[in-house]
């Protein structure tokens, strides 16, 4: 393991950190956005404003963690909204005190909380299972689960209850997502946990050498099967988590919780600077993006600006940050030795 | 690789997405016999004519490696302006040509995007998507916008018992097939497909080939735009959501490869739209459960993706063996 060694090494030798680092570059790219937008709008930078920024995009913020594991073993993952929607109908239909199957049993958060992460990991593996035994493409093989897993819910949620959404849900379970104070900490917690696997772990240093370059992992010994998989269950998981966040905030199980999530996920990650082709990413960027977008949302929708300006404004965000991307990653070829681009 | 002698395995795997069509068409057949019928069937035909233009100009796109994202926000654009202009008296041909420059509009973007900008497909089309949603809604200030009904008329017009839209939808696939198989561009995109490095290596301007084949994508989406609103009839804010996934669908249940370099529009493309609509259909005529829907599609295309990467692991383990007995320059061929 010379070379693996010698690898962190120059890794740690690296030189001061520059503007062409993706974390140092978004937190720049953040700050500017924010006092842009707090020079401009005294309503923005109202305490309850900004706390509403951040508890709003604790969802799309464990979504997108779950989804650059993906992105960094050179897969993608579509169907992470709809499991949302899943995970969520399958927590109504534990703890519901109207057709729970636990309904007013004191077991019922517990065992609705287990049964909605096993269900997200499950469905998350699958599709680890899928991609990397059955070799068939992520991005339809996602996309199927996408189709399949909306389609469960909401066929669950009728054959049960006749209705779109379950109501009624246990009082403790609905604390969970009252006022940020405990689920806050518990999203940011995954994603900080999800940045240490991925930049510190073993694991994670597999997930990169794999999406920079799967022929040579497999062939230098790293179980490239079994990462994938983790990825794709990791990535179900992360949905999980924000299917508790979205039930609980929203008071009701609902299909469609998430669903509209879908681009806001890629966008995030892209515009933190992870590569969609693999081998590079960083939860942490990936927070950036998401802090960025919600931070860009809100911004517009309090200078009265309809919803579709926003939408296009965050299309050419989306432009923006590849193109940067792309003369970062220029520069960077230029001003440093390959090496180093390499491990960046 | 399809002139050596090869098992029978092989062949019935290269034929997967017919006769998985076989398959379907029949057990619904077996379920109602009006669904045999040559009027159900040239119905089933017209109602997959969006998707199956589409879908040829996704294939387009998917035979280089890329990924066009944006189909579905362009259709969205087209028909918005195409309403506004239509509302405000224009002609039915005026508002379709309208549409059909707006694809070509919206392809040329996505082209100087990747190309010139140089930024991966997927990034370039996704931000085109929002974009192109945004300017949508823009347009139709979000609101339904209900045509004069000769917009309809375009729809339901036969011309020798078959509907004007599978008229339209056939010659496209042809024409495509053609310049695909027939002409030195077609063939030229297989090889920026497979490697584009060695494709800019042998002279190809693969620039302009990728440029091309957005510009292609773009109008076609424009023209399924005009197919699918003389099918509804009105633009409502949702307007080919989604329709980027259907058309990528439709050309992989094809058997063309996410990766490049492999697909046919005939009959592979056309076949997978087919199959998508008529899995649809046959629910619907079956009584199905409506909430079933999108689990039995979903379970079949599991399948055919499933077949198709079977397929492709026999194909290598072949074209391994054929590669050393070939000279290096003929396997293109």
């Amino acid at each position: 393991m010379t070379s693996d060694e010698s690898w962190i090494a120059r890794a740690k030798h690296r030189g001061p950190r520059t503007l062409a680092d993706g974390s140092a570059f978004m937190l720049a790219v953040n700050v500017a956005a924010f006092a842009a937008f707090a020079i401009a709008l005294p309503d923005f930078r109202s305490p309850a404003n900004l706390a509403t920024v951040l508890v709003s995009s604790l969802p799309l913020l464990l979504l997108a963690t779950g989804q650059t594991f993906v992105l960094v073993s050179a897969g993608i993952d579509l169907s992470s909204p709809a499991l949302v929607g899943l995970v969520s109908v399958c927590g109504g239909l534990v703890m519901s005190a109207d057709v729970g199957w636990l309904a007013n049993h004191p077991a019922a958060v517990p065992v609705g909380l287990l049964a909605m992460l096993a269900t997200g990991t499950a469905a998350g593996a699958a599709n680890g299972f899928c991609v990397a035994r059955l070799q068939m493409p992520p991005f339809m093989v996602t996309l199927t689960t996408a189709m399949f897993a909306g389609g469960l819910a909401v066929w669950l949620v009728h054959a049960v209850a006749q209705t779109e959404t379950l109501f009624n849900l246990p009082e403790v379970f609905l604390a969970l997502g009252r006022h940020g104070w405990v689920d806050g900490p518990l999203a940011v917690g995954a994603a900080f946990v999800a940045h240490v696997i991925l930049a510190r772990s073993l694991v994670g240093r597999w997930l990169h050498a794999l999406g920079y370059n799967a022929r040579a992992a497999y062939l230098s010994g790293v179980p490239t099967s079994r990462v994938i998989v983790c990825a794709y269950a990791l990535s179900g998981l992360f949905a999980a988590l924000a299917a508790v966040l979205l039930t609980a905030r929203l008071e009701t199980a609902s299909p469609s919780h998430g669903r509209p999530l879908l681009l806001d996920v890629i966008g995030a990650a892209v515009i933190g600077g992870t590569s969609l082709a693999g081998g590079r990413g960083s939860v942490l960027w990936t927070a950036w993006g998401v802090l960025f977008l919600a931070m860009l949302g809100n911004g517009l929708t309090l200078l009265n600006l309809s919803d579709f300006v926003i939408t296009i404004i965050k299309g050419l965000v989306i432009l923006t940050a590849a193109l940067l991307d792309q003369w970062r990653r220029h520069w960077r070829t230029t001003s440093a030795s390959v090496a180093d681009t390499v491990i960046a | 690789m399809t002139r050596d002698p090869s098992p029978i395995v092989l062949r019935l795997l290269n034929l997967t997405p017919v006769l998985l069509l076989g398959v379907v068409l029949l057990l619904f057949g077996l379920q109602s016999n009006r669904f045999l019928s040559g009027e159900h069937l040239s119905g089933l035909l017209a109602q997959a004519a969006p998707l199956l233009v589409v879908a040829t100009g996704m294939t387009f796109v998917l035979l280089t490696g890329g990924v066009d994202l944006s189909v579905g926000a362009v259709m969205f654009v087209g028909a918005a302006l195409a309403g506004r202009l239509a509302l405000d008296g224009h002609s039915l041909a005026f508002c379709a040509a309208v549409m059909l420059g707006v694809g070509l509009a919206g392809g040329l973007v996505n082209a100087l995007l990747v190309t010139r900008l140089r930024l991966v497909a997927f990034v370039a089309t996704l931000a085109t998507l929002y974009i192109g949603r945004g300017l949508g809604r823009w347009i139709s200030e979000t609101r339904a916008l209900n045509l004069p009904d000769d917009f309809n008329a375009l729809a339901s017009t036969t011309w020798l018992h078959v509907p004007v839209p599978v008229w339209i939808a056939g010659t496209i696939t042809v024409a495509a097939q053609a310049v695909l198989s027939g002409t030195p561009f077609g063939r030229r995109l297989y090889a920026v497909g497979a490697d584009r490095e060695a494709a800019r290596k042998a002279g190809f301007d693969t620039g302009r080939l990728l440029a091309a084949v957005y510009v292609i994508c773009g109008g076609c989406a424009g023209l399924g735009g005009v197919l699918a609103l003389a099918q509804l009839g009105a633009v409502s804010p949702r307007f080919g959501e989604l329709y980027e996934f259907d058309a990528i669908t439709a050309a992989v249940l094809g058997g063309t490869s996410l990766f490049g370099g492999r697909g046919r529009v005939l009959p592979g493309t056309v076949v997978g739209a087919v199959l998508l609509k008529t899995i649809f259909s046959g629910l619907v005529m079956a009584h199905a459960n409506p909430y079933a829907y999108a689990l039995i599609t979903s379970a079949i295309i599991f399948v055919a993706v499933l077949l198709d990467s079977l397929r492709h692991r026999v194909l290598r383990g072949l074209a391994r063996r054929v590669i050393r007995l070939e000279p290096a320059g003929q396997r293109d061929a």
